[in-house]
């Protein structure tokens, strides 16, 4: 992504991003009322760049290069603009469409322009163990792998859903001002390191082998040895919780832990 | 079969219906017969396009300008290569007027 050459040259407020990471808005969805009865077929014809198929969609379907964006327009003078990157960008690109309108000999108006969601994304450069925030987090989360391969967390104050995926890579959606996709991050960001996925392998030596007995690594939680099998040298105990994975040498009693 | 007037705008077309025209304004052919001769011209064109023409050409090209409305698809182009099996051509500017066929038939 671009934007992550740009945070080398222009250094982070680290006062507003203490995570030292400033999500990119990605897509802003606007809307305002033209104020006035419109013909879609008469703009359909006469517009550049416009797509009008009321079987299909009761709206037409114009774009413009610069902001690139597109707008939907109703026959009732309520504008759709998305596309556009920043705020700025979305009143300016639905101000031409307005004055694309005008010019078409309707009384076109630029009442209420809101802006009605802001869509950022960044990525913190770590995977992430998906499951045990979900785990710890369940009252917000929500993570079917089969379905999705994103945590959807839904954050409560602000009021911004957030997809994480392994990759590190995030996306924040749900925002109305770019203030709550940035604070939405900083709040999330210290659980994201909490559950950043480790490579790392603890060892230890263990006396006795059984089925269901527990144990202790310095740094990690209870261990319970689930199941073992004898046959081969070597057992694959699987563990209850957080993601890790153990191995036990059977001959040796040498246990390796490592999250996965 | 109903069919489009599309092609009354090609070159043949135009000159197709210069000709009625000058035909029944000198009184050889009545305006019934030119209004079927038209129609005829429609149905052969479609007909003519749809069974006898094997070869394909690909158009591409900076779009300048797209609409759809009417069932229509209208592009232009700027700086198009049109391409077939042994030849292509640049051209400067192209008007693309595109109908879909399917829509006759239902």
């Amino acid at each position: 992504m671009a934007d992550q050459g740009l945070e080398g040259s222009i250094p982070v407020d680290l006062s507003k991003h203490p995570s030292g990471i400033v999500p990119t808005l990605q897509n802003i969805v606007s809307t305002v009322n033209l104020d006035c009865k419109l013909d879609l077929k008469a703009i359909a014809l006469q517009a550049r760049n416009a797509e009008y198929n009321p079987k299909r969609f009761a709206a037409v379907i114009m774009r413009i290069r610069e902001p690139k964006t597109t707008a939907l327009i109703f026959a009732s003078g309520k504008m759709v603009c998305t596309g556009a990157k920043s705020e700025q960008q979305s009143k300016l690109a639905a101000r031409k469409y307005a004055r694309i309108i005008q010019k078409l000999g309707f009384p076109a108006k630029f009442k209420d322009f809101k802006i009605q969601n802001i869509v950022g994304s960044c990525d913190v450069k770590f995977p992430i163990r998906l499951e045990g925030l979900a785990y710890s987090h369940g009252a917000f989360s929500s993570y079917e792998p089969e379905l999705f391969p994103g945590l959807i967390y839904r954050m409560k104050q602000p009021k911004i859903v957030l997809l994480i995926f392994v990759s590190g890579k995030i996306v924040l959606t749900g925002a109305k001002v770019r203030e709550e996709t940035y604070t939405a991050f900083e709040n999330i960001y210290p659980v994201l390191t909490e559950f950043r996925k480790t490579q790392q392998w603890y060892g230890t030596h263990l006396d006795e082998l059984q089925e269901g007995m527990s144990f202790t690594m310095p740094g990690l939680p209870k261990l319970l040895l689930h199941r073992c099998t004898t046959e081969v040298g070597a057992c694959n105990c699987e563990y209850m919780e957080a993601g890790l994975e153990v191995v036990v040498a059977v001959r040796t009693g040498w246990a390796e832990v490592g999250s996965f | 079969m109903a069919t489009f007037e599309l092609y009354r705008r090609s070159t043949i077309g135009m000159c197709l219906t210069e000709t009625l025209d000058e035909m029944v304004s000198n009184g050889t052919l009545s305006p019934e017969i030119a209004i079927q001769v038209l129609v005829q011209f429609d149905k052969s064109m479609t007909e003519a396009l749809e069974n006898q023409v094997k070869s394909k050409v690909s158009i591409k090209g900076h779009l300048h300008t797209y609409r759809f409305c009417d069932n229509v698809w209208t592009f232009i182009l700027t700086d198009a290569v049109f391409k077939n099996e042994d030849s292509q051509e640049n051209v400067g500017r192209v008007k693309i007027v595109a109908c879909d066929s399917k829509l006759l038939t239902q």
